[in-house]
């Protein structure tokens, strides 16, 4: 039993963290209708920035948190506003294969501005083990399973309550007829881009909290979006939780069929889930997908 | 007299044959310049062992034009990257031949690169020092102009299973290895050691390459009792499976291999990294060779570029030294027939970061000793154990 607990720990752990960067993804497609397929980029840059500020600035917790996010939302608004708006208008294929040049750039730019050693962020917490009833579990790994339980929470309210969030959802609906509300779609998708960001960039401090920073990070990206097809692509929150979904799924499937099988497992959920469900499990019906 | 111009003629042609085709013949080198190209890493995850490479190779030739260059010639570094990317690794050795004309080659990439690449160099001609990833399909069947300074992965990993299994006779083992040519070599190094000695494997995994997250397999480990591992991970994955093993409060006697026997992944480690086996065939840092050399090198390479130094710049040093020493000892006129011929006479050639290079005719691997070290999470290094 407590073999399969600790596979249930760790699996939502890593799946908070995919959870995270899908919601990133979803936040782009909800708004935008686009994929961004250099969502692991962003992550990653957003992490090696969090680096950066603890060992040149400080080590304190709330000024790495602060500095990360003010980094990632400029980060989001200077991809949205010199590399995607130009491309508004465009064939979503155009569109997309930009994302995928972006993400090689972006890739690269982690050579060119640090290096290709591995680094831990150190930030004075999240690194410690606790141990209950035999079952280990770190800090960051507690600390970035609420996170994503608070995040859930706040993006359901600020899509349900806010303003912004209604002209947001208005956007994704129609952006033609929300246009005519006097809604700038711009605007909007300026906000989903440093949003997205934000959220995905999360995901990554955490990641580099639990494991190190290493130029294969962007992987996390590939890992990420499986949890976003499962959860739905334009559902934000179930992105979120396509996430534990697919952390908990490799997991069990490390754990009782092979090592092998780990990166395979959320792969297959997602077939068997998409032959059910070709929209996800929260995913509304007309999508369009890429 | 026209009997003794044409005598003179004649001995005068013949010497010019005798001696082999001058500068004109092959390209990369000008009254005042040889160059010297590499494709490496210079991008990337794997960047961390092509630019500590290419510093390596740079420390040498610096270290030979201070000294006045090879025979009054300064020695220029062309070098390229290839992303770790095969397609570009040929694409970039096609380059540096057949447009920088380079005189000679030193690296190149990857073990799955410089295979892929083997047919290009082979076709030129040209004199190449392999030193990045050495395996046997490099120096089996011996290319005439193809020398590899190193070790064989599998001696590598055959000679720590066989400490390991000396040092902890009757336990358990475990092991995972990637899912690539690379775990395969670790694989088949391990497996010659367990059917030698009857080694009792109680958990054997293969994760697939680019995985972050071992909880479930160290969980496995743990489930399987094992008390000595092979992790058989590069660099990050070694450094995910210890912390991992630190996080379920277990701590087997571990051994990895020398990709990933890099000092900042002791500090990653932190404590759980404390007493961690390694082998290698250079010299560790720690030790007064791998301190001589960061003295060397420390006024020939810029700053960030010091940074960057770990074993592979020791092994691009060597490969370096081995290839300039040859150069030089061809004289004023260098040829590639020369410059290979001498590098088939290198005997025992003293670099000071690893054992003397010796190559033979017929004979393409220096066939480097090894050493088993231990790691001092203390002093982040490693030090020898025997």
């Amino acid at each position: 039993m407590q073999y399969l607990i600790q596979l249930v720990i760790s699996g939502l752990a890593i799946g908070a963290i995919y959870g995270l960067i899908a919601m990133g993804f979803a936040v782009i497609y909800k708004s935008t209708g686009l994929v961004n397929f250099a969502q692991g980029e962003m992550t990653m840059i957003t992490a090696y920035i969090a680096w950066t500020i603890s060992t040149t600035v400080s080590g304190n917790v709330f000024v790495v948190a602060v500095g990360a996010i003010l980094a990632a939302i400029v980060l989001g608004l200077i991809i949205e506003r010199l590399v995607m708006r130009p491309m508004l208008g465009e064939p979503v294929f155009a569109t997309v294969m930009v994302t995928i040049g972006l993400a090689v750039i972006l890739r690269s730019a982690i050579n060119f501005i640090w290096d290709a050693y591995p680094h831990g962020l150190d930030i004075g917490m999240g690194r410690g083990i606790v141990h209950l009833g035999g079952i280990g579990v770190r800090t960051g790994q507690i600390a970035v399973i609420a996170t994503l339980l608070l995040l859930l929470a706040a993006i359901w309210a600020f899509f349900r309550y806010s303003k912004v969030g209604v002209a947001m959802r208005a956007v994704a609906a129609d952006d033609r007829t929300a246009l005519l509300m006097g809604i700038s779609a711009t605007r909007v998708h300026a906000l989903a881009w440093a949003a997205s960001s934000v959220i995905a960039g999360i995901g990554g401090v955490f990641f580099a909290l639990s494991y190190d920073l290493s130029p294969a990070m962007f992987q996390l990206g590939l890992k990420a979006f499986p949890a976003t097809i499962l959860g739905g692509l334009d559902a934000v929150l179930g992105s979120g939780l396509g996430g534990l979904l697919i952390g908990i799924t490799e997991n069990l499937a490390g754990g009782y069929i092979g090592s092998g099988m780990k990166e395979v497992a959320g792969f297959a959920m997602i077939i068997i889930v998409l032959m059910i469900r070709p929209f996800g499990i929260f995913g509304e019906r007309d999508i369009e997908r890429v | 007299m026209i009997k003794h111009l044409a005598a003179a003629s004649l001995l005068l042609t013949t010497a010019c044959l005798a001696t082999g085709p001058a500068t004109a013949a092959d390209p990369g080198i000008t009254d005042s310049e040889i160059l010297i190209g590499d494709v490496e890493p210079l991008t990337g995850p794997p960047a961390l062992l092509g630019v500590a490479a290419s510093i390596g190779h740079k420390i040498a030739i610096a270290e030979a034009n201070a000294a006045g260059g090879i025979n009054g010639r300064k020695i220029k570094y062309v070098l390229e990257d290839d992303g770790y990317v095969t397609a570009r690794t040929i694409q970039g050795v096609k380059k540096v031949i057949d447009v920088d004309k380079v005189f000679a080659m030193l690296g190149i990439s990857g073990s799955g690169q410089s295979i892929a690449v083997m047919p290009v160099l082979e076709k030129s001609g040209i004199p190449t020092v392999i030193d990045v990833a050495p395996v046997k399909f490099l120096w089996e069947p011996a290319r005439k102009n193809v020398f590899v300074v190193g070790q064989s992965y599998e001696e590598g990993i055959i000679h720590l299973v066989d400490f390991l299994a000396d040092k902890n006779p009757g336990k358990k083992w475990g092991l995972i290895t990637q899912d690539d040519d690379y775990g395969i070599t670790v694989r088949d190094g391990f497996d010659s050691v367990v059917k030698a000695k009857k080694l009792n494997v109680v958990y054997s995994g293969n994760y697939k390459k680019g995985q972050q997250d071992f909880s479930s397999d160290m969980l496995q480990l743990k489930d399987a009792g094992a008390e000595v591992f092979l992790a058989g991970g590069i660099i990050a994955e070694n450094i995910a499976m210890t912390k991992e093993l630190e996080k379920l409060n277990i701590k087997p006697v571990t051994g990895i291999f020398w990709p990933g026997r890099i000092e900042p992944v002791l500090k990653l480690m932190g404590p759980a990294g404390d007493g961690i086996y390694a082998v290698d065939y250079v010299e560790p840092f720690a030790g007064a060779a791998g301190k001589a050399f960061l003295e060397k090198a420390k006024p020939l390479v810029s700053e960030a570029e010091f940074k960057g130094i770990n074993r592979y710049t020791m092994t691009g040093y060597a490969a370096a030294k081995v290839l300039i020493a040859a150069i030089e000892r061809c004289g004023k006129q260098p040829t590639w027939a020369c410059t290979i011929s001498e590098l088939e006479k290198t005997k025992n050639v003293e670099t000071g970061v690893m054992a003397p290079i010796s190559f033979g005719p017929g004979v393409r691997f220096s066939n480097q000793k090894l050493q088993i070290m231990q790691a001092d999470a203390a002093t982040l290094s490693f030090k020898p154990v025997n």
